[in-house]
């Protein structure tokens, strides 16, 4: 089959689930032809240049991936024509017949969002997950400094940033997808997430509260820390839609090295 | 001390009560509004006031006499408080101070922890004015030039190439090293590029860095020094440069971290411009901590 039926399946599914494809959205075709045939489909949170290598190596020319493959959510390239990193990265992909697609607004779209429930599951949160609030983790309780190494240690990240008191008691969290990290209110204690503004928002609530005498935090995983596991979920839920050919999670992984 | 020239009025406070100190007489004039402060930082930044700009009057009466200029990276409650103790009314900000970029409380109106640092502000009539877009679009990028002398770099800024320095050669793990034992970090410091390569450019991006910065400056420098690289942009274009065998650094200190030197840097030129207003920064602590180091 080709790419543009394997999206043709996908589109089909939503539209049982009762999920409209948008007029507006980033999930089209990035790079390669629509009509290439599938070998084989990998997922993964960010085409980054490595994933496409080892989709190559893998015989994996159809790649879907959560995130851009060009640096910037529109996927815009007329500024980077003169690069030779952008020029080398497709190169790459004209040789290996690579064709790239972006599942990123209709994933959110899937209930439970599959980016929040893969960063879930790989922190071993699923079953206390609130029967009636989406995205709220009722943990047994423990600290902000314990929980932070717990999640560390489960995602093997190495660049995770918190906020807030380590001593502070921590049972409702919230878990955002990505750029999402939730906005703390006086019903959370801890938000989690990817990236964000690192100012300006979660980060002087949390002076203020603890000035006024409530304890917050926020753990920040880095955005592939977050995001990365979730296409697994992706690939999980493609699999059946698609029998003829084999889907397998890529992960983007870690960007960041240890800061030694 | 006064730098002003002295005034008709000042010479005879000064005559007729000679204990009087140089800084009481300044204080029996009338003080500044903190519009007519605002007025004065506005018409002397050097760059055009944009019609659409987040800069300007956040909370606060603009017609509040002005006691003295705190600037800070970012407003939180004990930032109020501390200006407040320093008799400081008029509180300068690079970031918002409402929790999101339009400082709309939005959901949070009601919030209590909202509700305690609008009470704070209330209390001691405080103002609270936003410069951030237009301090920053100065030229040279004062940001920049801050953050170099906080790494100890003035002098060694490339002539072609504005933000760009040339160090004596280290490796980016050395590099890192240097950062960490000149900046206020806690946790904040992450890394992309292998820590055994070899750096003698670099590229000073403190706030935000746009895609077109990261390109452009990897392109001359061998690591980039960025404050918040958002993660789908500078931060896998950087790991790409490794996939395509033209391998180049960077460095994210984080953004409070990254604005620090340049809001001390601001005190430092507002008061060159309002001479007799007492201007402090007030420093910065980074607000995150890690367990990977």
């Amino acid at each position: 089959m080709t790419a543009q039926q394997v999206v043709e399946r996908i589109q089909q599914k939503l539209q049982e689930l009762k999920i409209n494809w948008r007029a507006q959205t980033v999930d089209t075709f990035k790079a390669g032809s629509p009509q290439t045939e599938v070998r084989a489909i990998a997922t993964t949170g960010m085409a980054t240049f490595d994933v496409l290598h080892r989709a190559a190596a893998a015989g994996r020319n159809f790649v879907i991936t959560h995130e851009p493959t060009f640096y910037n959510h529109m996927d815009q390239t007329a500024d980077l024509e003169a690069d030779p990193i952008y020029q080398a990265k497709q190169r790459f992909i004209k040789d290996h017949n690579l064709v790239i697609f972006r599942f990123h607004d209709h994933a959110h779209a899937l209930q439970p969002d599959p980016l929040v429930a893969g960063s879930a599951r790989m922190l071993g949160w699923t079953q206390y997950a609130s029967p009636n609030e989406p995205r709220i983790y009722v943990l047994p309780t423990t600290t902000l400094r314990a929980l932070a190494v717990d999640v560390a240690a489960k995602l093997k990240g190495r660049a995770i940033r918190v906020a807030g008191d380590p001593d502070m008691k921590v049972t409702r969290v919230a878990l955002g997808p990505g750029y999402g990290v939730p906005a703390l209110t006086t019903s959370i204690d801890v938000a989690v997430g990817g990236e964000t503004a690192e100012s300006g928002g979660n980060a002087e609530y949390i002076l203020d509260a603890a000035a006024d005498g409530q304890k917050k935090g926020m753990i920040l995983l880095g955005h592939m820390m977050s995001e990365d596991w979730g296409m697994r979920e992706v690939a999980e839920w493609l699999g059946p839609l698609v029998p003829e050919v084999t889907v397998e999670w890529i992960p983007a992984g870690e960007p960041f090295t240890m800061a030694t | 001390m006064s730098r002003r020239p002295t005034s008709r009025r000042e010479f005879l406070v000064g005559t007729t009560a000679a204990l009087i100190s140089g800084r009481m007489a300044r204080a029996q004039r009338p003080p500044l509004t903190a519009q007519q402060v605002a007025d004065r930082i506005r018409s002397s930044v050097g760059v055009p006031w944009r019609p659409q700009s987040l800069d300007g009057f956040k909370v606060g009466d603009p017609s509040t006499p002005v006691t003295g200029i705190a600037t800070t990276v970012m407003v939180d409650i004990n930032t109020l408080k501390r200006a407040v103790a320093d008799r400081q009314n008029f509180i300068v900000t690079q970031e918002p101070i409402f929790y999101s970029n339009n400082d709309d409380p939005g959901n949070r109106a009601k919030d209590a922890v909202y509700l305690a640092k609008k009470a704070v502000i209330d209390e001691h009539r405080l103002v609270v004015w936003r410069f951030a877009e237009h301090w920053n679009a100065r030229q040279p990028n004062e940001a920049a030039k801050a953050l170099a002398a906080s790494l100890k770099w003035t002098g060694a800024e490339a002539p072609d190439a504005p933000q760009l320095y040339r160090v004596p050669e280290t490796t980016l793990a050395g590099l890192v090293g240097q950062v960490r034992s000149r900046l206020p970090l806690r946790g904040g410091l992450r890394m992309v590029g292998q820590p055994g390569m070899r750096v003698r450019s670099v590229y000073l991006s403190p706030g935000t860095t746009s895609l077109a910065n990261a390109v452009g400056s990897l392109q001359k420098a061998d690591v980039i020094l960025a404050g918040e690289p958002r993660e789908w942009e500078a931060i896998p274009y950087a790991l790409d440069t490794w996939s395509a065998e033209r391998g180049k650094g960077l460095i994210a200190i984080g953004r409070v971290v990254s604005e620090g030197p340049s809001v001390h840097a601001c005190a430092t030129w507002i008061r060159s411009i309002l001479p007799d207003v007492r201007v402090e920064s007030i420093p910065t602590t980074d607000p995150y901590w890690s367990v990977n180091v």
